[in-house]
Formats: C-alpha cells, sequence, structure tokens
C-alpha cells in the first residue's frame, strides 16, 4: 500500500512539506500524526505495566506478613494488571480505527504485503543491511519492511494475542454470565484447560519482551546509523531526512 | 494333553465340559474365568484372566518422581491410597528422604482406615451376595431375626420393628418388579444354606455398612483432602498441624483430631458389633463348604507394613508380619528382599506382553512392559470375540510375578498365617478364637471361608491399630512435635543424577512394591507388582498356576449354569483387576 | 411387570412424605422451573407413575473410584437413590449376576426401555488392538459401549476418564483411551467430571434427571453448569491470602499452618472447574485445599499432561527439555539480548572503522 521507492518518497516528502508548512530544507516528513504518538507511549506503557505485573501473576510475591484483611498486595498486582489490560485493549481498538482515519503510515502495522514480491525483495536488503553486507539502508518515511513484518508479528498479531487469552482468562474470574467471558469464552473451545491459556498467554509476554529489546535496540541504532530522526519521530512525528 | 501336573502340584484336566464366566462381576474391573468340569461338576482346570490393561508403568516414564504417587493412587479407587503410599516410599528409599514420626503416624492411619473401609465394603458389597439370598429374606420371621441379632451381637439396631420396617421396604422393592443391581441374582440357588432370619440380618447390615462406609473414609479427607484419592506428599504428608496458633483452624487442630478420634471409634465398634458377628454367624451355616483353599495352604507372602517407627522397614519395626512361607511349611518364615534379582521377578510367557526372553524372569528394576496381544492357537472364536482361550498360549493381562520361582498367595489370609507362623499373639489368638467358635480346625484357615474370615479380623485389628497412631500422634504434638513434612531434598536440584529405589505396602488385597529408577531427575523406569498381580498371575514357563486358578481347583459345582461357587471363592481374594494389570 | 412397578411416588410416600407435601414440592418444582400451576400437576401425575429410571452403568478403562465416590453420597444416600430413585439394572461392580445372566440384562434393557434408559459410563474405551485393552464378553468394551448408547435417552460421562480421557490417556496414551463424546457422537452427553466426581455432584446430576425429569444445562465442555460454572479458586477458603500475597513457600512451613495460599505450591485451583471449594468432600468434611495439598486440577481436560503437579507454570515439552513459559522466555529474551549486544558492538566497530576511513579520505 505505501509506495517507497525513493521517488515515490521524495514526492511524498514535497506533498507532505507543503501540507504542513515545514521547511523543505530540513528534508522533514510528518509520518507519525498525534493519535499514533499518544497511543504508542500509553501502548509502551501499559506494556510495561503488564510485563511486570503479568510475570508476578505467574511467579507469585514473595509472602507478606500480617493478616489476610489487612494485605492486597497480590490483589492490587492482579488489578493494576487489568486496568492496563483495559487501557491496552481499548487504545488498541482506538489505534484500530485511526489505521483507517489516518494517514497511509496509520495502517502499516496491520499487514504485510506478503503477495508483494518486491517488498520480499526489500526485506531482503534490509537483512543485508542488518548483517552487514550492505553500506547504505534504504530511506522509508514510515517502517522499513522488515520491521513491518516484525512489528505485525511480533506486536499487532502478539497483542491481539494477548488482548483475547486476557479477556478470556479475565472472564474466567468475572464468571461465565459476564460480557467478557461471552465474548471471549471460545478461547476454551480451543484449550479446554485453561491451564493452556495461562500458558500461552505467559508464552506471550516473551514475544513481546523480545520485541521491545528488538525494537528499542533497532530504534537507537538507526536514529545514529541511518540518517533519518527515528526516536525523535515518535515524539514530533517528523521524520527528518538527514542527507 | 488333557491331563496336566504343575510343579506346584495340582492336577489339571481340560478334558470336560467348558464354562465361561464373563464379565465376572462384583470386583474391581474387568476380568474373565473359564473351567473345565468332569461329569460330577467338578472343575478340574481354570484359568483365570485379566481383561484390561491401560499402561500406567509406560505413561510414568520420563515423569517427575515427586508426581508418581497421583498416577499410581489411579492405578486403582478402591484400594485408594495404597498405591499412592507405596510410591512415596519408593520416591523417598530411591532419594534418601526421611520423613518426620507424625507424618509416619498419619501415613499408617490413612493406611489402616482404607483396610477397614475396603474390607468392610468388600464383605458386604461386593462378597455377601455369594453367601446371602437377598429373596428369602423376604419369607423371615423379624421377630425371630431380631432375636438372632441379639443372640450375636449388642448391635443396638436389632428390635423386631426396625426388621419388620425392613422387610416391608424389600418387599415393596421385589415387588416393584425393578430389581436394580440384584437382577438375575442366583436366588434358590442350592450353594445358599441361611435361613431366611440370616439372610434378613445380613441385608439390614448390607445398607447399614453402606450407609457407614462413607464415615470411615472422613479420615482420609481430614488428612488427604478427598476420599477416593487422597493427596500424599514426598517427605511427609501435606496436612500441617496447627493446634493453638494463628491460623490454627486452616491445619490439622483439635476438632480436626476429634472428628479422626470419633470415627474411629465408630469403626471399632461397627468391626466389633456387626462385622465379625456377622462373619461368624454367616459362617457357621457354611462351615462344610471348605473348598477353595488354593496356595494358601502351600505357599504364602507378606511384606509387611504399619511401620511403627519412622523410616524403619525392618520387620521388627513392621506391625504386619512380613515373611514367605514355601510348599506349607509353616515352621520357617523366609525372609524377603525386594532388592534382591533373584527373589521377586515377572514372567509373560502367558501374559500379553514380550520380553527378549520369555523363559526367564526380570527383577522390576529392570522390568519391561511391553504389550502384546496375540492368542493362543488352540483359541476358539476370533482376536475380537474370543470364546474360549487357549492357556497353552498367552492369554492374560495380568503378569506373572514369582518369589524364587514360586507362585504365592497374597492377602489378608496370607498375612494371618504369616503372622500365625511367626507366633505373634496379635494374629495368633483372634484367629484361634474365631476357629474355636466355629468348631473348626486350623487347616480349615486354608479356604474360601478362612479367606474372608481373616479379612474380618483384619478389619478390626486395623481398627485399634488406627486408635494407636492417632494416640501416638496426639502424645507427639503435645509434647510439641507437629512437623509434618521434610523439605530438604524436595527440590530436583539436590537429587543425585541417577538413582533407585523401591517402596512396599500391605494393601488390602496383599503384598504391593512399585520399584523405581531415576534418572536426571526423572522417572527412567517404573515397575508396580501388585496383590491381584500375585493372586491373579497366569501360568509361568515352568506351568505353575496362581492363585485364583488353584483356589477353584477341585470345587463342585452344583449348577454350572450359575456360577455362584466360582464368584464365591474367586470374591473370596476381592480381586482388583485395575490394579493387576495397571 | 408394570403392575407391579413402583413409581417415583410410591417411593416417597413409603418413606413417609405425605401426599400434600407431594404436592407441594411439584409445585415447587414447577415454579422453580418457570411453569404455571398446570404444569405441576401434570409433574405430580408424573411422579405418581411413571417407573423409576432404568440406569445401565458400564466401566471402560478406570480405577472404579467414580463408584467409589458415588456410594460415598450423603445426600441422598446411595441406598435410597438405588432402591428408591433409579433402578440400577445393570452395574459390573455391585450386581448380584455374573457371565450369561449379567448380560442378558443388556438385551433385555435395550428391548424393554428402548430410548428410556440412562446409560452411565465410568471410564472409556481403548480403540489400539481392536479395542481388546479392554475385553468385556470377550468382546471390545468399545463395542458394548457403542451397542448400549443406540438405544440410551442420555450419556452421563463419569469422572475424568469417560469426559476427558484421564490417567491412562495421559502421554503417550499406549492403548488410546478415548473419551465417550469421540466414540459416542449422536447422543447427548452429560461430562461430569473429576478423578474421582465429588458424591453429591454424582447424585445430584442423576436425581436431578429423575426428580426433574429434563437434563441439567451444561456449558461450553458438556459440563452441568450448576456444579460446574466456578473455579476451585473463586470460592477457596484460601483466596484472602491469595490476594494480601501471602504463599506456602515450602512444605510444612509456617505459611502452611496459618492456611496461606498454595498458589506457588502449584495449586491449580485457579483454572479448574469443579465444586470442590463450596460442596467439598465426603459430606463437607474437607477438600484437597483445605487438607494443605494444592489441587492438582483432576475435573480438567489433560490435567496429566500440564507439567508437575508442583509447579505453578506448566512444563512445555515441545521445547526439547522441558521447560516452562519463563524459562523458554528468558531464554529467549536473553539470546536476542546477547543478539542486540553483539550486533550493536559490530555496528560500533563499523562505524568508528567507516569513520577512520572518512578521516583518512578527508586528508
Ligand atoms: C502485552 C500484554 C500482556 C502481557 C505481557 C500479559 C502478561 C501476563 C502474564 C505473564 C500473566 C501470568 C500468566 C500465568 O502464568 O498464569 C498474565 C495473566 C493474566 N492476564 Fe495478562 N498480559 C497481557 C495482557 C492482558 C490483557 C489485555 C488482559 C485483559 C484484561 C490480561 C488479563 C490477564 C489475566 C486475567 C490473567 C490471569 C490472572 C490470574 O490468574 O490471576 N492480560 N498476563
Ligand atoms: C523506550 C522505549 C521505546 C522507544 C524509544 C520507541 C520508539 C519507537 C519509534 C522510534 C518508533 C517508530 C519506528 C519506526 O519508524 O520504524 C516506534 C514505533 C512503534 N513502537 Fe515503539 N518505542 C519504545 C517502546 C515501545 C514498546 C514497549 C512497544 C510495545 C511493545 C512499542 C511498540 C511500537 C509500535 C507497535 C510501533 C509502530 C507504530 C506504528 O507504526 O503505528 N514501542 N517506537
Ligand atoms: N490388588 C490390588 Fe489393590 C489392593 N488392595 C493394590 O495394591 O485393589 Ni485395587
Ligand atoms: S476419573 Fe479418575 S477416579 Fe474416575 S475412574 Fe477414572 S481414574 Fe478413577
Ligand atoms: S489455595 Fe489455590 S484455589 Fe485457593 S486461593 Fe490459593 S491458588 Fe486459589
Ligand atoms: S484436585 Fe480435584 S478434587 Fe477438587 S480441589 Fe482440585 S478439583
Ligand atoms: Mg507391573
Amino acid at each position: 500500500m505505501i509506495d517507497s521507492t525513493p521517488h515515490a518518497v521524495a514526492a511524498e516528502i514535497a506533498v507532505d512539506a507543503a501540507r504542513t508548512d515545514r521547511s523543505v530544507e530540513r528534508n522533514v516528513v510528518y509520518v507519525y500524526e498525534a493519535p499514533v504518538r499518544l497511543w504508542h507511549w500509553i501502548n509502551a506503557l501499559a506494556i510495561l505495566v503488564l510485563g511486570l505485573t503479568g510475570y508476578f501473576i505467574g511467579s507469585a510475591t514473595p509472602t507478606v506478613s500480617g493478616e489476610a484483611s489487612d494485605n492486597f498486595l497480590f490483589g492490587y498486582i492482579r488489578f493494576a494488571h487489568f486496568a492496563a489490560g483495559y487501557v491496552l485493549a481499548v487504545s488498541f481498538l482506538l489505534r484500530v480505527y485511526w489505521a483507517f482515519m489516518g494517514n497511509p503510515h496509520a495502517k502499516q502495522i496491520f499487514f504485510v504485503p506478503v503477495w508483494r514480491r518486491s517488498w520480499w525483495g526489500e526485506v531482503l536488503h534490509e537483512i543485508r543491511w542488518y548483517a552487514f553486507l550492505i553500506d547504505q539502508p534504504k530511506k522509508y518515511v514510515g517502517h522499513n519492511p522488515l520491521a513491518q513484518l516484525t512489528m505485525f508479528f511480533m506486536y499487532t498479531v502478539t497483542v491481539l494475542f494477548m488482548i483475547v487469552t486476557g479477556f478470556a482468562l479475565y472472564g474466567e474470574g468475572a464468571g461465565h454470565d459476564s460480557w467478557q467471558y461471552k465474548l471471549f469464552g471460545w478461547v476454551f473451545s480451543i484449550w479446554p484447560n485453561s491451564q493452556d491459556v495461562h500458558t500461552w498467554h505467559h508464552l506471550g509476554l516473551w514475544i513481546i519482551v523480545t520485541f521491545a529489546i528488538v525494537h528499542i535496540y533497532v530504534a537507537i541504532r538507526e536514529d545514529i546509523m541511518s540518517r533519518q530522526s527515528i526516536i525523535s519521530s515518535m515524539i514530533s512525528g517528523e521524520r527528518e531526512f538527514r542527507d | 494333553m488333557m491331563v496336566l501336573q504343575t510343579p506346584n502340584r495340582f492336577k489339571l484336566d481340560n478334558s470336560g465340559k467348558r464354562i465361561v464366566v464373563d464379565p465376572l462381576t462384583r470386583i474391581e474391573g474387568h476380568m474373565r474365568v473359564e473351567v473345565n468340569v468332569d461329569s460330577d461338576n467338578v472343575i478340574r482346570n481354570a484359568v483365570s484372566t485379566g481383561t484390561m490393561w491401560r499402561g500406567i508403568e509406560t505413561i510414568l516414564k520420563g515423569r517427575d518422581p515427586r508426581d508418581a504417587w497421583a498416577f499410581t493412587e489411579r492405578i486403582c479407587g478402591v484400594c485408594t491410597g495404597t498405591h499412592a503410599l507405596t510410591s512415596v516410599r519408593a520416591v523417598e528409599n530411591a532419594l534418601g528422604i526421611t520423613i518426620p514420626d507424625n507424618a509416619n503416624s498419619i501415613r499408617n492411619i490413612m493406611q489402616l482406615c482404607l483396610q477397614v473401609h475396603d474390607h468392610l465394603v468388600h464383605f458386604y458389597h461386593l462378597h455377601a451376595l455369594d453367601w446371602v439370598d437377598i429373596v428369602s429374606a423376604l419369607k423371615a420371621d423379624p421377630k425371630a431375626t431380631s432375636a438372632l441379632a441379639q443372640s450375636v451381637s449388642s448391635w443396638p439396631l436389632s428390635s423386631p420393628g426396625y426388621f419388620k420396617d425392613l422387610q416391608i421396604r424389600l418387599t415393596k422393592f421385589v415387588e416393584s418388579g425393578q430389581l436394580g443391581p440384584f437382577k438375575n441374582g442366583y436366588w434358590g440357588h442350592a450353594a445358599y444354606k441361611l435361613p431366611p432370619e440370616a439372610n434378613l440380618m445380613a441385608v439390614a447390615h448390607y445398607l447399614e455398612a453402606l450407609d457407614f462406609q462413607k464415615e470411615i473414609v472422613k479420615i482420609h479427607t481430614i488428612y488427604g483432602g478427598k476420599n477416593p484419592h487422597p493427596n500424599w506428599l514426598v517427605g511427609g504428608v501435606p496436612c500441617a498441624i496447627n493446634v493453638d496458633d494463628v491460623g490454627a483452624v486452616s491445619a490439622i487442630n483439635i476438632e480436626r483430631l476429634n472428628l479422626v478420634s470419633s470415627i474411629i471409634d465408630r469403626c471399632i465398634e461397627f468391626t466389633e458389633k456387626v462385622y465379625l458377628p456377622d462373619v461368624v454367624a454367616i459362617g457357621s451355616f457354611y462351615k462344610d463348604w471348605l473348598f477353595g483353599g488354593g496356595l494358601s495352604g502351600k505357599s504364602v507372602m507378606s511384606y509387611g507394613d504399619i511401620p511403627e517407627h519412622a523410616n524403619d522397614f525392618s520387620a521388627k519395626s513392621l506391625k504386619l508380619p512380613r515373611g514367605v512361607i514355601i510348599n506349607g511349611n509353616l515352621n520357617e518364615v523366609l525372609p524377603i528382599d525386594h532388592s534382591d534379582p533373584a527373589q521377586i521377578q515377572e514372567f509373560v510367557t502367558h501374559s500379553w506382553y514380550k520380553y527378549a526372553d520369555e523363559s526367564k524372569g526380570l527383577h522390576p528394576w529392570d522390568g519391561v512392559t511391553e504389550p502384546n496381544y496375540q492368542l493362543g492357537p488352540k483359541t476358539k472364536g476370533t482376536k475380537t470375540d474370543i470364546k474360549e482361550l487357549d492357556e497353552g498360549g498367552k492369554y492374560s493381562w495380568i503378569k506373572a510375578p514369582r518369589w524364587r520361582g514360586h507362585a504365592v498367595e497374597v492377602g489378608p489370609l496370607a498375612r494371618y498365617i504369616v503372622g500365625y507362623a511367626q507366633n505373634e499373639p496379635e494374629f495368633k489368638e483372634p484367629t484361634e478364637k474365631l476357629l474355636k467358635t466355629l468348631g473348626l480346625p486350623v487347616s480349615a484357615l486354608f479356604s474360601t471361608l478362612g479367606r474372608t474370615a481373616a479379612r474380618a479380623l483384619e478389619c478390626e485389628w486395623a481398627a485399634h491399630q488406627m486408635r494407636y497412631f492417632q494416640d501416638k500422634l496426639v502424645a507427639r504434638i503435645k509434647a510439641g512435635d507437629t512437623s509434618t513434612a521434610n523439605v530438604e531434598k524436595w527440590k530436583p536440584e539436590s537429587w543425585p543424577k541417577e538413582a533407585k529405589g523401591y517402596g512396599f505396602t500391605e494393601a488390602p488385597r496383599g503384598a504391593l512394591a512399585h520399584w523405581i529408577k531415576i534418572k536426571d531427575t526423572r522417572i527412567d523406569n517404573y515397575q508396580c507388582v501388585v496383590p491381584t498381580t500375585w493372586n491373579g498371575s497366569p501360568r509361568d514357563p515352568k506351568g505353575n498356576i496362581g492363585a485364583f486358578e488353584a483356589s477353584l481347583m477341585d470345587t463342585p459345582m452344583a449348577d454350572p449354569e450359575k456360577p455362584l461357587e466360582i464368584l464365591r471363592t474367586i470374591h473370596s481374594f476381592d480381586p482388583c483387576l485395575a490394579c493387576s494389570t495397571h | 411387570m408394570s403392575a407391579a412397578t413402583e413409581t417415583y411416588y410410591s417411593v416417597i410416600r413409603r418413606q413417609g412424605i405425605t401426599r400434600r407435601s407431594f404436592h407441594k414440592f411439584c409445585s415447587l418444582t414447577a415454579t422453580s422451573l418457570g411453569l404455571g400451576p398446570l404444569a405441576a400437576s401434570r409433574i405430580a401425575n408424573a411422579l405418581e407413575t411413571r417407573p423409576r429410571v432404568p440406569v445401565i452403568w458400564m466401566h471402560g478403562l478406570e480405577c472404579t473410584c467414580c463408584s467409589e465416590s458415588f456410594i460415598r453420597s450423603a445426600h441422598p444416600l446411595v441406598k435410597d437413590a438405588v432402591l428408591s430413585m433409579i433402578s440400577l439394572d445393570y452395574d459390573d461392580t455391585i450386581m448380584a449376576a455374573a457371565g450369561h445372566q449379567a448380560e442378558a440384562i443388556l438385551e433385555e434393557t435395550r428391548a424393554k426401555h428402548k430410548g428410556k434408559y440412562l446409560l452411565a459410563v465410568e471410564g472409556n474405551p481403548p480403540l489400539n488392538e481392536g479395542g481388546m485393552f479392554c475385553i468385556d464378553g470377550g468382546k471390545p468394551f468399545v463395542e458394548k459401549l457403542r451397542m448400549m448408547a443406540e438405544d440410551a435417552m442420555a450419556i452421563i460421562a463419569w469422572g475424568a476418564c469417560a469426559s476427558w480421557g484421564c490417567v491412562q490417556a495421559a502421554k503417550p496414551n499406549p492403548t488410546q483411551a478415548t473419551p465417550i463424546d469421540k466414540v459416542i457422537t449422536n447422543k447427548p452427553i452429560i461430562k461430569v467430571p473429576g478423578c474421582p466426581p465429588i458424591a453429591e455432584v454424582m447424585t445430584g446430576v442423576v436425581t436431578f434427571i429423575t426428580t426433574f425429569g429434563k437434563l441439567p444445562e451444561l456449558d461450553r465442555q458438556g459440563r452441568p453448569k450448576m456444579f460446574y460454572s466456578q473455579r476451585i479458586h473463586d470460592k477457596c477458603y484460601r483466596r484472602p491470602h491469595f490476594d494480601a500475597g501471602q504463599f506456602v513457600e515450602k512444605w510444612d512451613d509456617e505459611g502452611a499452618r496459618k492456611g496461606y495460599c498454595l498458589y506457588k505450591m502449584g495449586c491449580k485451583g485457579p483454572t479448574t472447574y469443579n465444586a470442590c471449594s463450596t460442596v467439598r468432600w465426603n459430606g463437607g468434611v474437607s477438600f484437597p485445599i483445605q487438607s494443605g495439598h494444592g489441587c492438582i486440577g483432576c475435573s480438567e481436560d489433560g490435567f496429566w499432561d500440564k507439567g508437575s503437579f508442583y509447579d505453578r507454570l506448566t512444563n512445555i515439552k515441545q521445547f526439547g527439555i522441558e521447560k516452562n513459559a519463563d524459562q523458554i522466555g528468558v531464554a529467549a529474551a536473553g539470546a536476542v539480548g546477547a543478539a542486540v549486544a553483539a550486533h550493536a558492538a559490530v555496528t560500533a566497530v563499523k562505524r568508528l572503522a567507516s569513520k577512520r576511513e572518512d578521516a583518512a579520505k578527508d586528508h
């Protein structure tokens, strides 16, 4: 959907620049619109909370002393998890909405053009760049194809999976007559023993952690190496091409 | 070859009419018996077959040894718990884990509770109908029944009105035409000898025992959380003790101890005032039916159980007798060593399994359980529709365990015979007393009746032993020891790379042992040799027949079409087929 | 036979229940079912004239603990259930008849009560070896099961064996032991899982059918909602300790003695649907957790293959040597982290090298 040949990029840069009335000399494109940026950081925060609390839900905290009625540590941890879960889910929905309303980049993380040969060629190109086989990366306004691939599978699909399984598990506690169970109870037709749902939900944590490590590293590295703004893009929304 | 002499001295003759009983009911699991009767309807050849296999030994491979108790417990829900106890003992033996004294007491109480429950349910609900004719009870005179009941016991439920009400209920039940579990029974069969009054009394106790048995198991529920299938723990017991500190109501506390105590009292009362008197009363009408001795007069074995001292499994510490008697030589009780490869071995020549060399037996540490379903050439029928089995080939899912090559009988009678031979007053005196009451010689013990009587005696013994260990537990708690588990070697990281061990118990049906090999914290091999494996064993390569088959030999049948005598004798072992094949 | 057939009504009359309270019971029943007064008299009529429901109880590969559990029922007492509420015409564990006499009952029931008897199945059929890992009357048990299912009104699948497969179906399931609903697909099947199920749950299911004349409402997994719609954890009396963050850390530690939560000892209460924490066991005396051991999830599908009963996290065999989700995750994240670090190092070196090159060029 996104045409990212250098020629098209140049054209887009011009259009974007004109629209947003920014300096053409700085060679800047407005990629990440405000909702995406806002969502990104809320999402990152929610996932931080979910990951930490989720880990503790899985392995439990050291025992606290005193009367049970005076303590609610595990309860709070689970509450934080569920609250962050709701934030994640709602913001994910809004993000989906924005994929339709926002600029073309807003759609990038929701699909991979597996049917397009040229796209695969570019994925290969990116792999070669990261494997130090190529001196210069190609320039992309949005995500580069490899990033898009990773985003789609390790972020979008995984988070969707986490939301579905998370709400299914939540439905168990909320009860079989809750809307959560009515909406997501079908998960237990796939895994009749909810122990399995826990296991998969737990594995999802580690996919996301792995994603986050790579994602943050690449973001910093690209920022330095690829002669285009990366990190600041997620703050200002603008992507600057430095040459 | 129609006539055949077995090394354990039974003369088999399969020329007569073949009778098949399948399913053999009122047992645990699936079993088939085939016999040949001669022209006088006397049994001259007997074939017993275990007709189920689940492969639990195979399933255990590669699992966490600390979980094994739960798997092996599911070998059987009737002798529930005894496999679990055997399993935790095997794991503890392999890993050198010791348990606290309180855990030993609690485990003993649970094991004894099983004995009491299982024996009681067996006698009334699985065995009684072999001796008691329910339909005849309709003809009883309630007053005479009351007089009979009061003459044998001071049990309070014995008024004429009580028996009258029961009889009315029974009559309506029978008249309804819906006989339920009593449908197609052998009512009116010539082998039934009880007068109507004794039948009516027995039916009353059938129902009372049904009500009471659910109370007995509450001891398991308290210490193990549920019954059937209570919970166990490698290194001790899971139920923590806390009698007077914060949170005591979440653990074993005084209320729980009192509940156990009161159930024990009721167990003692019921066995003394109902079970034993019933056995005497019924037995006195069957004194001349002394068939079914089989191997009991020849070779019997008991591993011993109920350690007085925690972690001490020497014969001295075990309250149930330990030893083997071979070829009827009561003067010598031979010692058992579970780790000696020459002693306990399993053969599969006539079992549906495969060994590299089937002429040899395997010690359980090196045991192999690989199914191999094939029928002998003389089988009648097909592979999936068997009419008559060929005992010359493979014919059972039960393996054939042997002690130094001998087929032995195990169970309450074996325990009492070994105890008797060892001159243990606890076992000898009640036996002699019972024999005297019935006016029978010691030799009468080696019979179907003897098996049934020994079980009743043991039930009462076990009820009293529960009292002993419960008091011991309370005394220790009073002295300040509330420890129930040793967790030093709980974590697999603390285990050696390789280990092997065994554990044994005296299950209700007899000598039970598990052998385990552990490698890299996982189960490498697990083998169970179970009481009904011993008793129900098919023939071995030398031709020795097992206890079931031996016990049926030479029994006359009143009507071969109605195999009451076969049921009677086989039931006296309390067969458990799920156990036997596992 | 029919002239003397005992009805539910005569049974409860015999137990001392008056005609008045019988009718009261019927109208209560009608109300609780949301039916009008007319229905009440129809229920009364049905119970007055209906003979006891015939029940055929068959055993496949199992351990008989479901039967053992059944006879522990305190309300109703099992003797009342068997003598007065149902007609347990076939049950190999307790029936008087054996061999031909026993087999004859099956044939007779099929013919006489076609479509009207309940088939209760304990255990399950193995399918390997032509089904001969469980032989009944010389034939594979599965044949007999199919035959009796054919004319049954409905099937009750007792316990984890009949419902899910249970221990014999644990990996590698050498006999191919198969749950009932995978073998019988054209009959209503009520799963009553548990290893074993609670006695009063078992008699509850049976008497629900005989009392209300209908099958209980089932959940997604085919279990009666009334007993299986909540987890052990939802009603566990140790739950306040869970929420507080108070756990047993080691067997027999202070937490164990105070009755803290058994989560860290591997308790599967949070993923197990059963009535243990409410109905409890053996007349309400206790249940596994109350007696200090975690729930092992015995009413759940495949609970034998979810790793050790003492591990909070399931072992996942697919990952070579068994590992749990955290071990796999830490390994994966660690590997990726290391790769990232290495990548960063190479990047830095390269960058330095190319800077030097640039500098050299500039000169
Ligand atoms: C990136 C997103 C998420 C991550 C990384 C995450 C992580 C985790 C982890 C590691 C566990 C422990 C699993 C176990 O071992 O039992 C867990 C449990 C759980 N999560 Fe999430 N989760 C996420 C999203 C969600 C969402 C969106 C919901 C929905 C409300 C949710 C609801 C739950 C529930 C109900 C539990 C079980 C809590 C319990 O058993 O007490 N999670 N989560
Ligand atoms: C310090 C932490 C983080 C930084 C510096 C950061 C930075 C960035 C940057 C620079 C982009 C744009 C990338 C590009 O143009 O290729 C981006 C996109 C994205 N980030 Fe992060 N990120 C962080 C944490 C996270 C976390 C924890 C997650 C979720 C697990 C996350 C998920 C995403 C997603 C899904 C996108 C794509 C947004 C879209 O195209 O709609 N980020 N991030
Ligand atoms: N045979 C046997 Fe058992 C017993 N008693 C076990 O060890 O019954 Ni199921
Ligand atoms: S479900 Fe469990 S308890 Fe019931 S028969 Fe099967 S193994 Fe036994
Ligand atoms: S003991 Fe088990 S069921 Fe009870 S609260 Fe703790 S985790 Fe839940
Ligand atoms: S192990 Fe089973 S008995 Fe209940 S508490 Fe758990 S479901
Ligand atoms: Mg074995």
